[in-house]
């Protein structure tokens, strides 16, 4: 046997070896149920911000503690707590992923990412003027 | 009703689109034209010759159409013609001008434009240089020309659209803004301005970054090109040394855009570093990866004969990778697995015909020439430098290849129905490591292996000296900045390691001499590059801790508590630091928040060290968006990011007029209750025994207190104690606050008949306690990464320098 033989299998048995871990480390987009039914394991759950219920952020108490309410896409809400400051423009957001793992009845987030719309596809012509008082704090 | 509209300038619309027209007319003639002088070449040199002149032509005429198509969109965005739906997407009166250019790059039009604009750039410089390649080269580059502008071409065959151009689509007949009154009015123009950038482009680097990145996805052309002629001409040992140089081009300017992308995630955007294996920066990298890859093949190649196979998979794979990565981030399938994918303008089918095609026509070539590929090749010897630099690329194709298929996830998803995630940071690292780890130790050796064999004891005698001075100064750092996992250290070595190898390649083995000095100083580069990522990353430290939440046993979270609540003129210790917040200053839209860092004294005394000013950019349209404040020293970089805070400002001069208005007088006597704006006010009583001395009163002003019990929305009660006095027939203000509330009372009046008191109170927002939420973060020694990043480019340059004049 050649070393270009052996070097071949190496190179195989790593790239099968890299497929492999990927697929078995990486966490998978699931609802609120699955995630439910495997407290142990990560999930990524895609939903919409709840804007009718309390977004509780008060830095003053806990900065690293933020709260609110997501509706997966099966259409099941829960509480979802996420160790991080409230991002910013967060009830515009339009989807929402958390990722995290679910403990009873509450979500806990370790991570999130926010698609707002706005940034990239979003707005009317309208005259000028109108945009700039759209949101001023 | 046909509305005759005001002000619109259609001129440059049918101007532009006909240069759109023009070139991609231009290029398909171009493409055809090489493409029969290339195949007559070899029977009819004459008619060859004619259909070359019409080729070059052609490819000129494409040349000045896309400067054209340029310059009339740079006139479109210059001059806001909102009538332009690109321009009005795009751009607003506000925007300053120096970013005009990054408006190219924010749609999907102006990048495929910017691209083209490379390829035109390269290819008039391949015809000057490709000599008897020109043709087939040339044919290639058409094609893709083809491909490209018709991207641009918007418009309708059988009903499926080809292309979006920026030229014919006006914002009053874009199907999503049909009925919109505002298209009523004929002056409609007067009354509108753009949306505007993306606050994120909005930033130097973007006016580099982009442009350098194409740049460097447009030099991987050129060796697909070579190769595909090689293939088609079956001159397979030929075409690797005109492309060789483009090829390491390739590598240094794809490189430098893609840590520029790094520096610009680092500078502007908040997640806290410069990588984040994030699809879009994988999707730059991996083309990356084979095109070093190639490069160094393709050396072995010219100088050696060997791995023609693996020289010609990588310099297609490299190109066709380009394909895929556009396809990744144009086709909108990223979708939540990014934050700054691109939105889908239904060009998928188009840019996956693109793609097939070119993975094809490679397939087809390489099959029809598979004979020559394994025949008769002798194996290599162990101790061969073209042996270890087969193995190094190989590494490279791993490495590509993990990036790649985890980065591909929601493409796997989509065809196989998973629901796979894309995997995170630490994950990613744990796989790029070792095989980081390895490459740096190949890279330090390979200069020393020689051709066809070396003695191997002569090799690692050379590198003895290298070798004891990277064990020595690894077991130093790794004592000084406590790195002890086994690959931490195990990749600190290799790093250095290849650092000192390559410097005493350059010291001994040249002598010092700068002529071939290049890859030396390079691949030195590139150490340093790894031992700077090792030592931010592994060594990145939040010195912002919180500790309000601390029961965190029920979940271990990496970055839970880093978030740190920093009220005005507080003070706050944070690692070697002591930290105050100022306040907050608005300029422009952006609204900066004053962040003083101290540095306590042997004597515990605080010594002003330096101040961060991290910012919030203001933007109704798009969303606000915070920028880090970074400060760098030498061995560190200190980096701070305003995560949470009120934006609202309010000037002096507001204030007062504020203040004055929310004044209100009310009128009280003892145990009278009455409600202001946001509490309620309750009068407990009045005493005269004030201590006169603390309120800084002379013993003969005549002084009265009251006592309050103030009662918030939250039912907590605050006391308050103003007090009333006389000096020589003048009221002395002396009001009092109560912060929390941000209520001021001004006791100034008292009816001594009536037995009634007045006082003035203020209820004024600007008074609320202003505090931010923050981060700070340390990172050690990043700019050896930076340093890396120059000496990498500085090594390349020199070797290019110096191959083109032998060439």
């Amino acid at each position: 046997m050649k070393k270009i033989h052996i070097i071949g299998i190496v190179v195989i048995a790593v790239s099968i070896g890299a497929i492999m871990a990927s697929l078995a480390s990486s966490s998978t987009y699931a609802a609120f149920s699955e995630a439910a039914a495997s407290p142990s394991s990560e999930f990524h759950v895609v939903g919409t911000l709840d804007k009718n219920k309390d977004r509780i952020y008060d830095p003053k108490t806990n900065p690293n503690l933020f709260t609110f309410f997501m509706v997966d896409s099966a259409g099941i809400e829960k509480k979802v707590i996420l160790h991080k400051a409230e991002p910013p423009d967060f009830e515009r957001s339009e989807k929402l992923v958390i990722i995290g793992k679910c403990k009873g009845e509450v979500f806990e987030a370790r991570d999130i990412l926010m698609k707002c719309p706005s940034k990239y596809n979003d707005g009317k012509p309208v005259e000028s003027g109108q945009q700039s008082e759209t949101k001023q704090q | 009703m046909e509305i005759n509209y005001l002000g619109e300038q259609l001129i440059p619309g049918h101007l532009g689109n006909g240069f759109v027209i023009l070139a991609f007319t231009a290029a398909l003639l171009s493409a055809v034209s090489f493409l029969f002088a290339e195949i007559r070449s070899s029977k009819l040199p004459i008619e060859s010759a004619g259909w070359k002149k019409i080729g070059r032509l052609a490819f000129r005429v494409h040349s000045l159409a896309v400067l054209g198509i340029v310059a009339t969109l740079f006139y479109m965005l210059y001059f806001h013609l909102f009538e332009y739906e690109y321009v009005w997407h795009h751009s607003n009166k506000s925007m300053r001008t120096r970013y005009i250019l990054s408006c190219f790059w924010e749609g999907q039009e102006g990048s495929f434009l910017l691209w083209t604009f490379w390829h035109v750039v390269i290819g008039n410089t391949l015809m000057r240089t490709a000599k008897t390649w020109e043709s087939a080269v040339m044919t290639v580059v058409s094609s893709v020309q083809i491909f490209l502008t018709s991207m641009m071409l918007g418009i309708f065959l059988f009903e499926y659209k080809i292309g979006s151009n920026p030229f014919t689509i006006l914002l009053r007949q874009h199907p999503d803004f049909s009925g919109i009154p505002l298209f009523q009015n004929p002056n409609y123009l007067s009354k509108l301005d753009g949306r505007g950038l993306n606050p994120l482009l909005q930033n130097y680097w973007m006016t580099i970054h982009p442009p350098t990145l194409f740049l460097g996805f447009a030099l991987t052309l050129v060796p697909f090109a070579y190769a595909i002629a090689g293939l088609w001409k079956k001159e397979l040992n030929g075409w690797q040394r005109p492309a060789l140089p483009w090829a390491f081009t390739g590598v240094a300017i794809l490189g430098t855009g893609i840590l520029m992308g790094g520096a610009w995630a680092y500078e502007a955007l908040s997640f806290g570093g410069f990588w984040a294996w994030d699809p879009v920066e994988n999707s730059s990298l991996v083309p990356w990866l084979t095109l070093v890859g190639s490069a160094h093949v393709m050396l072995i190649h010219k100088n050696k004969g060997q791995s023609l196979f693996t020289a010609l998979f990588l310099s297609l794979l490299s190109f066709i990778l380009v394909l895929y990565s556009t396809f990744l981030t144009r086709s909108g399938i990223l979708g939540d697995s990014s934050v700054h994918a691109f939105t889908d303008l239904g060009m998928s089918g188009q840019l996956l015909i693109y793609l097939f095609f070119y993975i094809l026509l490679s397939v087809l070539l390489m099959s029809v020439n598979y004979k020559q590929f394994f025949s008769g090749s002798e194996e290599e010897s162990l101790w061969s430098r073209e042996f270890w630099f087969f193995i190094g690329s190989l590494i490279l194709l791993i490495s590509s290849f993990h990036v790649l298929f985890n980065t591909s996830m929601p493409v796997w998803n989509k065809l196989f129905h998973k629901k796979f995630a894309a995997p995170d940071i630490a994950f990613y690292n744990a796989w790029q490591l070792p095989l980081a780890t390895m490459l740096a130790v190949l890279i330090a050796m390979g200069q020393y292996l020689k051709y066809r064999n070396t003695e191997i004891k002569e090799v690692l005698k050379k590198l003895m000296l290298p070798f004891a001075l990277a064990c020595l100064s690894t077991l130093l750092i790794a004592l000084l900045m406590k790195i002890n996992t086994v690959f931490f250290v195990a990749l600190l070595g290799a790093s250095l390691f290849c650092i000192f190898a390559n410097f005493n390649y350059w010291l001994v083995i040249l002598k010092g001499q700068l002529k071939n000095a290049g890859a030396s100083v390079a691949h030195m580069g590139f150490g340093l590059i790894l031992l700077g990522v090792l030592l931010s990353t592994s060594k990145k430290e939040f010195i912002s801790h919180s500790n309000a939440d601390k029961d965190l046993s029920s979940f271990k979270l990496s970055n839970g508590q880093n978030n740190v609540l920093l009220q005005r003129k507080d003070t706050v210790q944070m690692g070697d630091y002591y930290v105050t917040y100022t306040g907050k200053s608005k300029s422009g839209n952006n609204v900066y928040f004053n962040v003083d860092y101290f540095s306590k004294q042997p004597g515990g005394k605080l010594n002003y060290a330096f101040s961060l000013k991290p910012l919030v950019q203001i933007n109704a349209q798009m969303g606000n968006v915070a920028e880090p404040d970074t400060r760098h020293f030498f061995n560190k970089d200190i980096y701070t990011h305003v995560t949470y805070a009120d934006y609202s400002i309010q000037d002096e001069k507001n204030k007062n007029a504020a203040e004055n208005e929310n004044s209100q007088n009310f009128s009280f006597s003892p145990g009278d209750t009455v409600a202001s704006s946001n509490s309620l006010i309750i009068l407990v009583g009045l005493n005269s025994r004030v201590d006169k001395k603390k309120y800084g009163l002379p013993d003969s002003a005549i002084a009265v207190g009251a006592e309050f019990k103030i009662l918030d929305v939250n039912k907590k009660v605050h006391m308050s104690y103003p007090v009333f006095a006389i000096e020589r027939n003048q009221i002395v203000p002396l009001p009092t606050e109560i912060p929390e509330l941000g209520m001021k009372l001004n006791f100034w009046k008292v009816d001594p008949e009536a037995g009634k008191i007045t006082v003035a109170v203020t209820v004024n927002a600007a008074d609320k306690p202003d505090y931010i939420v923050m981060e700070a973060i340390v990172f050690p020694w990043i700019n050896i990464l930076w340093t890396g990043c120059i000496v990498m480019v500085i090594g390349t340059a020199m070797a290019l320098v110096h191959r083109i004049r032998k060439y």
